[in-house]
């Protein structure tokens, strides 16, 4: 009898094993949704390093346990968050409305029940503010290397 | 090289020591699920850096599965320590660095720490096994220079770009017509076919 296990049976348990730690990862990644709407709610109105950073510590944890979680959307919109988090420190720019559709997208994603079709508007929503973003980081670096 | 997933090829992974490095609770129930679902059964769980020396400096390793640990990215730190301070066999571990995101100012750290490859999160089991299926089969020579060591990141074979030849027939080709070009600017007239006379 040959040793270790095929891929497709291999692959098979560990989804299983993902399986059952469903339950858990949801707890934890609702616990890491609150820290960061409680994060968000005191954020001044100027631009602060060390608490986007924080948001950044939080949102970027999460990023891995949408999947777990049945629900996948919630890492896109963490991936984007990241990323607008990251532009906003590189431009040394805070934008209230930019961070807080991030927040209440991820919240919304969590919801039980979200149809497929609004899942992808959200979506589409987040990465065009990410996209706005991204070109202005992208520009200012650009003028910084000339 | 993808993997199928439905595949009934065979692999075994029960003999391997694995580092996995992660810092989150969570992150690290991930990864334990799915290389425990993979067969894995010795592992040393790590969630700290720290931690993760101790353990490398006391334990012959198979593989390390290394997270970032953003925003710290002090997982990159851990790895190019384990290529540059570890004895054999460990300082030659193959390595597989997963990210959650990676920072603008992270990119050049994460090309340079010394990893085998980078995967991103969300874990897929059948992309870590692919990963670890390609590590263990590829053998990329070492490199040790000032500013890095590692597995070469030269890796990809995919021969030249479409319709350019290679560069070394380029420069044989261009030889040849340097060579040709010389010698007819020197003898012009043997060259030239001789002229009809038409009287």
């Amino acid at each position: 009898m040959p040793g270790g296990l095929p891929v497709a049976e291999a692959v098979e348990r560990a989804q299983a094993n993902l399986e059952s730690i469903k339950p858990t990862c949801s707890a934890e990644l609702l616990a890491l949704l609150e820290l960061c709407e409680a994060g968000y709610a005191t954020l001044g109105d100027g631009f602060d390093d060390s608490a986007l950073e924080g948001l950044y510590a939080i949102a970027v944890k999460g990023i891995g346990a949408g999947e777990v979680c049945g629900a996948p959307p919630v890492d896109i919109a963490l991936t984007s968050f990241c990323d607008l988090l990251d532009h906003l420190r590189t431009l040394r720019r805070f934008d209230r409305a930019a961070v807080g559709v991030h927040v209440q997208a991820w919240r919304l994603l969590m919801s039980p029940g979200v149809p497929k079709a609004g899942a992808e508007q959200i979506l589409d929503g987040l990465l065009k503010v990410r996209a706005r973003f991204a070109a202005e980081a992208a520009a200012a670096a650009k003028s910084d290397a000339a | 090289m993808a993997l199928d997933a439905s595949s009934r090829a065979r692999f075994n992974l029960e003999k391997a020591s694995i580092l996995l490095l992660d810092d989150t609770a969570m992150g690290m129930s991930i990864l334990v699920q799915i290389v425990t679902g993979l067969g894995a059964k010795q592992l040393y769980r790590c969630n700290a850096y720290e931690m993760a020396q101790e353990v490398a400096q006391t334990h012959e390793i198979d593989l390390a599965i290394v997270d970032a640990l953003a925003p710290s990215g002090q997982g990159y730190d851990f790895v190019q320590w384990l290529r540059r301070e570890t004895q054999e066999p460990n300082c030659y571990a193959p390595v597989l660095i997963t990210t959650a995101h990676t920072p603008t100012s992270d990119i050049v750290r994460a090309r340079d720490a010394g990893g085998h490859f980078i995967i991103k999160k969300p874990l897929a089991p059948v992309v870590l096994l692919e990963r670890i299926v390609w590590v263990a089969r590829a053998s990329r020579p070492f490199l040790f220079t000032g500013s890095y060591v590692g597995p070469d990141r030269r890796f990809r074979d995919d021969g030249p770009p479409d319709g350019v030849g290679r560069r070394r027939e380029d420069l044989v080709k261009a030889e040849a017509e340097a060579k040709a070009q010389a010698e007819g600017e020197a003898q012009p007239e043997a060259e030239a076919p001789p002229e009809r006379s038409t009287g």
